[in-house]
């Protein structure tokens, strides 16, 4: 039974990422909405560390988070979410982790 | 069928009132009999510390909470043994029993659990 | 397959998580899923306060999280201990504690977190907006 985590603070700032990439099981999946997509910066550190997770999980962004932020997006397999999607995606998975 | 929570608690004891409410809704979940474990994470690592002294900052004892858990039958406390050796905290006696986790042990605790809520 | 979702705020009207927190939900009900509890708790309670001012060239999240809840009838719970000492009062408590002003608006009850278990125990998923 899988988990999708969903971060919101700045990777930078707050420790979630840290701690979320620690605890994530193979086959979950990670929503980043707010400060926490700026995770996805090419070059960032954090950046480096969802490319270098060593188990296999499937990643998302709340697309408007990160229109307003400008980001370059780094090399990830991220798939952008509006709102419909997100509540699909809540569905899909067994349980729902929000990280605050 | 019941269906049970897994609580993370990530918040310091004294930085304001995330840890006391987290706990409040253990309290509950107990006062319910409904089944909820707790997992502290870090921050949340420095609620179990023992030796604490929140009377200097005219703050209530948190640990009269942590130890009405049992009470309430929430018995199954967890802690995170990153965010112990994060801090310097190993070798650190708890003020109360929490069952020292490693990451691969906390990835499949969370997976026993109906919900997640991490406060 | 229409799922049952439990919603929690955590944060004041003014937090970008709240503002998600109410396009989610109301993403949930346009998909066809039912909402069977929203609960307030910690900053959350804030929401519910009638006495918010916003100007006239943002967003209002308070007042249209009182529209949504309206509309679709929605079981609106704020933590009752957690609104007490944020100063958020219906008349019970305003005249149980001698306090002036009565500012929970209409659509939310005060009740205590047993609501939010109850809520669990009935639901199939479970969501939470807080922090930023």
């Amino acid at each position: 039974m899988t988990t999708l985590h969903i971060l919101n603070a700045s990777p930078v700032h707050a420790s979630q990422l840290n701690s979320c990439l620690r605890v994530l099981s193979v086959e979950d999946a990670v929503v980043l909405c707010g400060e926490a997509v700026q995770a996805l910066r090419i070059g960032s550190e954090a950046a480096k560390q969802l490319q270098a997770c060593d188990r296999a999980y499937r990643l998302y962004a709340l697309e408007e988070d990160v229109c307003a932020r400008a980001i370059d997006l780094a090399d990830l397999p991220v798939t952008l979410l509006d709102y419909p999607a997100f509540v699909a995606l809540c569905v899909e998975y067994a349980r729902v982790n929000s990280w605050t | 069928m019941i269906k049970s929570v897994l609580l993370i608690s990530r918040q310091a004891p004294w930085a304001g009132l995330g840890a006391a409410e987290a706990l409040d809704i253990a309290l509950a979940a107990g006062a319910f009999d409904l089944p909820l474990s707790i997992l502290f994470m870090d921050d949340g690592v420095l609620q179990l510390l023992d030796k604490q002294q929140p009377q200097t900052l005219e703050q209530k004892d948190l640990s009269a909470n942590l130890q009405a858990l049992p009470l309430f039958g929430i018995e199954q406390l967890y802690v995170a043994q990153h965010c112990l050796a994060q801090r310097g905290l190993d070798h650190r006696t708890l003020a109360v029993a929490a069952e020292v986790l490693d990451d691969s042990q906390i990835q499949q605790l969370i997976r026993q659990y109906d919900y997640v809520m991490t406060l | 397959m229409a799922m049952k979702f439990v919603i929690s705020v955590l944060s004041a009207s003014h937090a970008p998580s709240t503002r998600r927190a109410l396009r989610f939900a109301q993403a949930t009900l346009a998909a066809g899923h039912e909402i069977v509890r929203v609960f307030f708790y910690q900053d959350g309670v804030l929401i519910a306060s009638n006495n918010i001012v916003v100007a006239q060239d943002q967003q209002d999240i308070a007042k249209q999280w009182q529209t949504f809840i309206a509309e679709h009838k929605l079981d609106a719970v704020v933590c009752i201990a957690a609104a007490l000492r944020r100063g958020v009062l219906d008349q019970a408590e305003a005249q149980r504690y001698q306090r002036d002003a009565v500012n929970l608006a209409g659509v939310y009850q005060l009740s205590g977190l047993g609501q939010l278990h109850d809520g669990l125990q009935q639901a199939d998923r479970f969501i939470s907006f807080g922090g930023e």
